[in-house]
């Protein structure tokens, strides 16, 4: 019963809707007792030759009104309460979705994907039964049920409807154990489901493999184990799930009997009559449901309750992004990275140490270091997506950054992220994504700008391609600069490039940085990089190393230093001139033999 | 809108039921025991109330109460009713048992589908597409056998053995009661026509609504990053509201067409039902036995009726799937077949004599290729990007098919070579190399039938793989999940060494891992790479001119053709391509 103390916020909201469709359910109950007393009258009045014509058209009328007002009240229910308790699932749908995009990445650390995705789906569905079926079965279980056994004993007979009820607890109480049964069943038939779907991905990820080996064969017989223990776990539910309706025929039986047995000796002894038998027993038979009901309505209750504690955790857990006093001003002057010692929430290693540097506005500045060196954790505090362990240990025109609003702080950044992550959209929609209304030449502009237009429109759709999943697969070097252009066209303040030049070549980096160096005169721009060419033009230049700082400057003062700057770019500068003249010299052969 | 719909012709529904009941034939015995127990169940159920009229009519209402005959008749009817009640067990059982085992049938049909299937499907068919043909699909095609045609037979039995029984009270009244099928017939077309429509749509919105909310995790850092928090949740509220309001719809369909009606339509049949034997009684005599045996045969006669109705759209959804998994069966893209598997490999000697081959009919991405790899020489394939170097391993692994030109090993045709020969000996080593979900034992090991343990640690210790493997808490029983992710892709790339090494291949055939790889383990793996060519065959792919200085032969490709050939002096006598290549590469020697 929690479940429902905790949608009381919804009820209360559609409390209309349910009283109104409680009414309809309590109005059907009511009019379903009528046909069976029209057929035991009408019996009653042919065995005992008094039917008259009147009599017969008045009964059958009445059945007939009965037939059109239960259809009415019966789609009105269903309107009221079914289509109202999908309005919880549309509520509960849309909180967590934009409780999701509120969440720092520490969240997403915390919770599988799939996880996320299953409350989304699977518990808000449960949920959404507890405010419909929920509701229906025990209102269904309690008016309608109620009604039948009232009827059955003040119509009928009492003692009559005592003796026929003996067996039917059992049967609540049986269907209710099948369903505790079936749910954890299926939940391991669920499991071995899912490991076989496993297993299918791994094949086909890895059939080049197994082709190689020659293993299909071997492949084959693995996955047939799993795939009979699928069918093992599945039929281990069928076995309970089978028992529902014959165990349901038994105890109707039975009690059928008992009311056959124990009535026809009532008729004998003319305490009723034989209409009023046949009357019973299908009063009898519409127990069964109301019992059924009682059963659903547990089964539906306990789950429910389960999924709303999992989505109500999700829906109130804490940021771990604090905020202090909000300033509703735009942040302006330098950025200052002063941190001493930073480690992530709950780790014991320290991730940065000792890291002091300023971005003075209108400066590029440059972040090298090799994978692991601390750069991207550098532009993630930045960014805000984790706190410093002191807040005042980045600040932002000297405020700590916590003291702004994070919109604001963020609005002020363009960031090109380093996993290049694309929405399964058309290219244009991913480079007007901050503005999607953007007009057109802007977006070419910005795609002019990042090198990636004349990619773009030798596709087959040119703009209005779709990438991703079902559309175009993109190269890592054309998703950079999307990404770029993307940034580009919100011309931020500050313009973050996180490792987004990795898979570019050298040209075409070099191409892109003198068109940021023109397009972005007087605005910042961060860079981390593992290949020096793409910082070498910096103002500041600062490598990174174990989480600490381990040489600042510009490209001539870090070459005159001769330290790790100094040989990582003599390597990469002639491992760049190698392909360079390599492709020159495949190229004119190329045309030398065409 | 996401969602792909299929929409099939009612004769291609058809066709693919047909399909899938093939699947049921080969179960004849548990079929038939279904069958029986599905009859008896249908008969047991009509029994019942027939026995009641009998009590009623010969009994109750003349009074007379004969011990025997009631003891019968009590006996009857507990009969009837373990009858019913065993038999109905059983056949909700036996139908599962039945659709499971198609199941699973199909699911092994289309596994071993795939394994026929060549490169150039999964070269094109995304893999996540495949998976769930087999999975998702196949668990559709359940959800029919047990939800729909189970039910769909009980009410066929039910419908059909509730009629008999009432043409055989009375002939005219069944008869009226048989008007109220055209009409049920109609709610049932009328029903099905627009919830194909609103079940469809909102079948879309769903799946886009977990697009969105799957896409959204992924992306959140750079939604927030570019604060599109607002817009996002605005386009989701969007296809919420349409998801709802499709629902809705679905409600209300429910709602005029379904149950409400059917119930309506039954309490009007009990009307015409009375209305009949009231107007009967007028003239002759109507017992109280038959009225109350028709009203239950009528309400049998609509309670499948209602139950099917509600399960219409499970079998339409199981029938589209039923149909992506037969193309999935259908699918023409075979791997390349062994004309005949006489010969086997010998010694290892490859030669390549003027193949031609595209993989699209169109452009030849190799011309003319003839070249020969000696037993134990080691060849080295060199060029660019889309100079064929990938293409020969591809038809040398026949992932490929070509037709003109011939590939030779031991001057026997590859075409011509058993499978088993090709693949003991023929080992390849891919530029990714790809770990399997198990252990690191396991991952040498693969299927190997009679690999020891022994085995596996010498092939370990052979590449030089065993230090990493030694250090790992576990050591080879170590735990490899979710492809090897706790791997470094230098370890990874020596469990493949190691897992090609173990089945002592006579053909070594490696495509050089190039990216992702730090200095320290890439000298490794030279070392642990030079071991293994050692007295073997070897074709290698190239990206590093210094990996390969020692070659016996080294082959310059570009756009398809050989352009040079030669030993390192050869070809540096030459002063052709590779001689300049070799130039930068000692520039860049000397420098460093």
């Amino acid at each position: 019963m929690r479940v429902y103390k905790n949608l009381a916020w919804f009820f209360k909201a559609y409390y209309k809707h349910y009283i109104l469709g409680v009414i309809m359910l309590l109005l059907v109950a009511l009019l379903q007792l009528v046909p069976p007393q029209v057929i035991g009258r009408t019996i009653d009045f042919i065995n005992t030759d008094t039917l008259t014509v009147n009599i017969l058209i008045g009964l059958v009328v009445l059945l007939i009104a009965v037939a059109l007002l239960m259809y009415l009240f019966r789609y009105l229910w269903r309107l009221l309460i079914f289509a109202t308790a999908n309005r919880l699932g549309l509520e509960l749908r849309s909180q967590l979705f934009k409780k999701y995009v509120s969440m720092s990445p520490s969240f997403y650390q915390k919770h599988r994907t799939g996880d996320l995705m299953a409350h989304a789906t699977n518990d808000i569905n449960a949920v959404n039964m507890v405010a419909g079926a929920g509701i229906l079965t025990i209102a269904d279980s309690i008016i309608s049920g109620g009604a039948v056994l009232i009827t059955m004993a003040v119509t009928v007979d009492a003692k009559l409807t005592l003796i026929a009820m003996i067996p039917l607890p059992f049967m609540v109480i049986l269907t209710s154990y099948y369903g505790l049964m079936l749910h954890k069943l299926f939940r391991v038939a669920q499991a071995a489901f899912s490991s076989l779907n496993d297993k299918t991905q791994e094949s086909i990820a890895g059939i080049k493999v197994t082709k190689t080996f020659g293993y299909e064969k071997e492949d084959l017989e693995d996955f047939t184990d799993l795939s009979a223990e699928v069918v093992r776990k599945n039929l281990s539910v069928a076995k309970i799930d089978a028992l529902f309706n014959p165990t349901i025929t038994a105890i109707i039986g039975i009690s059928y009997f008992l009311s056959i047995f124990f009535g026809a000796k009532m008729v004998i002894s003319d305490e009723i009559t034989i209409g009023q038998l046949v009357t019973f027993t299908t009063y009898l038979g519409m127990m069964v449901w109301p019992l059924l009901a009682l059963g659903m309505f547990f089964n539906i209750l306990q789950r429910g309750n389960a999924s709303y504690d999992r989505i109500i955790k999700i829906l109130n857990s804490k940021d771990s992004i604090k905020v202090t006093h909000e300033i509703s001003s735009v942040p302006e002057g330098d950025i200052e990275f002063k941190i001493d010692t930073f480690r992530f929430d709950d780790s014991d290693t320290v991730t940065l140490r000792d890291v002091h540097f300023t971005v003075s506005p209108g400066d590029t500045v440059g972040i090298v270091g090799q994978t692991g060196s601390g750069k991207s954790t550098l532009i993630r505090l930045l960014l805000r997506e984790y706190d410093p362990n002191k807040l005042e240990e980045v600040t932002y025109g000297g405020q700590p950054l916590s003291h702004f609003d994070v919109q604001t702080i963020r609005k002020k950044f363009g960031l090109v992220p380093q996993e290049n992550f694309l929405f399964s959209t058309t290219i244009r929609d991913n480079i007007a994504f901050t503005n999607p209304g953007a007009p057109m030449e802007e977006i070419i502009e910005a795609a002019k700008n990042s090198y990636i237009h004349h990619d773009i429109e030798r596709f087959q759709y040119g703009y209005d391609t779709v990438v991703g999943q079902r559309g175009v697969s993109l190269s890592g070097g054309q998703k950079q600069r999307i990404s770029i252009a993307r940034a580009l066209i919100m011309d931020p303040d500050v313009l973050i490039l996180d490792d987004s030049l990795s898979a570019v070549d050298a040209e075409t980096e070099k191409a892109i940085l003198n068109n940021l160096e023109k397009l972005r005169s007087g605005k910042t721009n961060i860079i981390t990089a593992h290949r020096m060419s793409a910082v070498m033009d910096a103002d500041k230049i600062i490598v990174m190393s174990n989480g600490t700082v381990l040489e600042m400057g510009t490209h001539d003062e870090l070459m005159e230093n001769k330290c790790w700057y100094y040989d990582t770019y003599k390597t990469q500068s002639l491992i760049q001139s190698l392909e360079h003249d390599l492709e020159v010299i495949t190229d004119e052969e190329a045309s030398d033999h065409d | 809108m996401i969602n792909e719909t299929i929409n099939l012709t009612f004769r291609d529904q058809m066709k693919v039921l047909a399909r899938l009941l093939k699947y049921v034939f080969p179960y004849k015995r548990l079929i038939s025991l279904a069958f029986l127990m599905l009859i008896l169940t249908t008969v047991a159920g009509v029994m019942v109330p027939y026995l009641v009229m009998i009590f009623i009519d010969n009994y109750l209402s003349p009074m007379q109460f004969p011990e025997q005959d009631i003891s019968i008749l009590i006996i009857l009817f507990f009969i009837v009713e373990i009858i019913a009640v065993v038999c109905g067990y059983f056949q909700a059982y036996l139908f599962q048992v039945l659709a499971f085992k198609v199941i699973q049938q199909l699911r092994i049909d289309s596994f071993e589908k795939i394994g026929t299937l060549g490169m150039k499907y999964f070269d094109v068919v995304p893999s996540g597409s495949v998976v769930s043909r087999l999975t998702n699909d196949t668990q559709s095609i359940v959800d029919m056998f047990v939800s729909v045609l189970s039910t769909f037979m009980m009410a066929l039995f039910m419908v059909l053995s509730s009629f008999v029984m009432m043409f055989i009270l009375d002939f005219k009244l069944a008869f009226i009661a048989f008007l109220f099928v055209p009409i049920i017939v109609l709610i049932i077309g009328i029903y099905r026509k627009y919830s194909a429509i609103y079940f469809g749509k909102a079948r879309g919105y769903l799946s886009e609504l977990n697009a969105k909310i799957a896409e959204s995790i992924d992306g959140m850092n750079v939604i927030q990053a570019f604060n599109q928090e607002e817009r996002l949740q605005k386009e989701f509220e969007e296809t919420n509201h349409n998801f709802y309001h499709y629902n809705v719809k679905n409600i209300k369909l429910d709602g005029l067409l379904l149950r409400p009606a059917f119930d309506m339509i039954y309490i009007l049949a009990i009307s015409i039902i009375l209305s009949y034997f009231g107007v009967m009684s007028f003239g002759s005599v109507v017992t109280a036995g038959v009225v109350f045996a028709f009203i239950q045969y009528m309400e049998r006669f609509f309670e499948p009726i209602n139950q099917v109705s509600q399960n219409l759209n499970i079998l339409q959804q199981a029938l589209v799937s039923a149909s992506r998994v037969f193309t999935l069966m259908d699918d023409e893209r075979h791997e390349p077949e062994q004309i005949k598997e006489t010969e086997v490999i010998t010694d290892g000697h490859i030669e390549f004599k003027n193949v031609t081959f595209s993989y699209d009919g169109k452009v030849d991405v190799l011309k003319n290729i003839s070249f020969e790899v000696k037993p134990g020489e080691t060849v080295a394939l060199v060029g660019h990007t889309g100079s064929g170097k990938s293409s020969i391993i591809n038809l040398i692994m026949r992932f490929y098919e070509f037709n003109e030109g011939d590939i030779l090993i031991d001057s026997h045709s590859i075409k011509n070579i058993s499978r088993e020969s090709m693949k003991k000996n023929i080992g390849l080593v891919l530029q990714d190399p790809f770990v399997f979900y198990g252990t690191v034992e396991s991952n040498i090991k693969l299927y190997h039938p009679t690999m020891t343990f022994e085995e596996v640690k010498r092939a370990a210790e052979f590449v030089s793989a065993n230090t990493f493997i030694e250090a790992l808490p576990e050591g080879y029983h170590q735990k490899v999940t979710e492809k090897g992710s706790s791997f470094s892709s230098g370890e990874r790339q020596l469990l493949a060494f190691a897992r090609t090494i173990a089945t002592e291949p006579k053909i070594l055939i490696l495509d050089e891992a190039t990216a992702n790889i730090d200095s320290r383990t890439e000298e490794e793996i030279q070392k642990s790479l030079e071991k293994m060519r050692k007295n073997r065959t070897t074709l290698a792919i190239a990206h590093r001119l210094s990996t390969i200085q020692d070659a016996d032969q080294i082959i310059v490709l570009n756009r398809g053709e050989i352009v040079e050939k030669g030993t390192h002096l050869e070809l540096i006598a030459m002063k052709g391509i590779y001689h300049k290549m070799y130039q930068l590469q000692n520039g860049i020697t000397n420098l460093s």
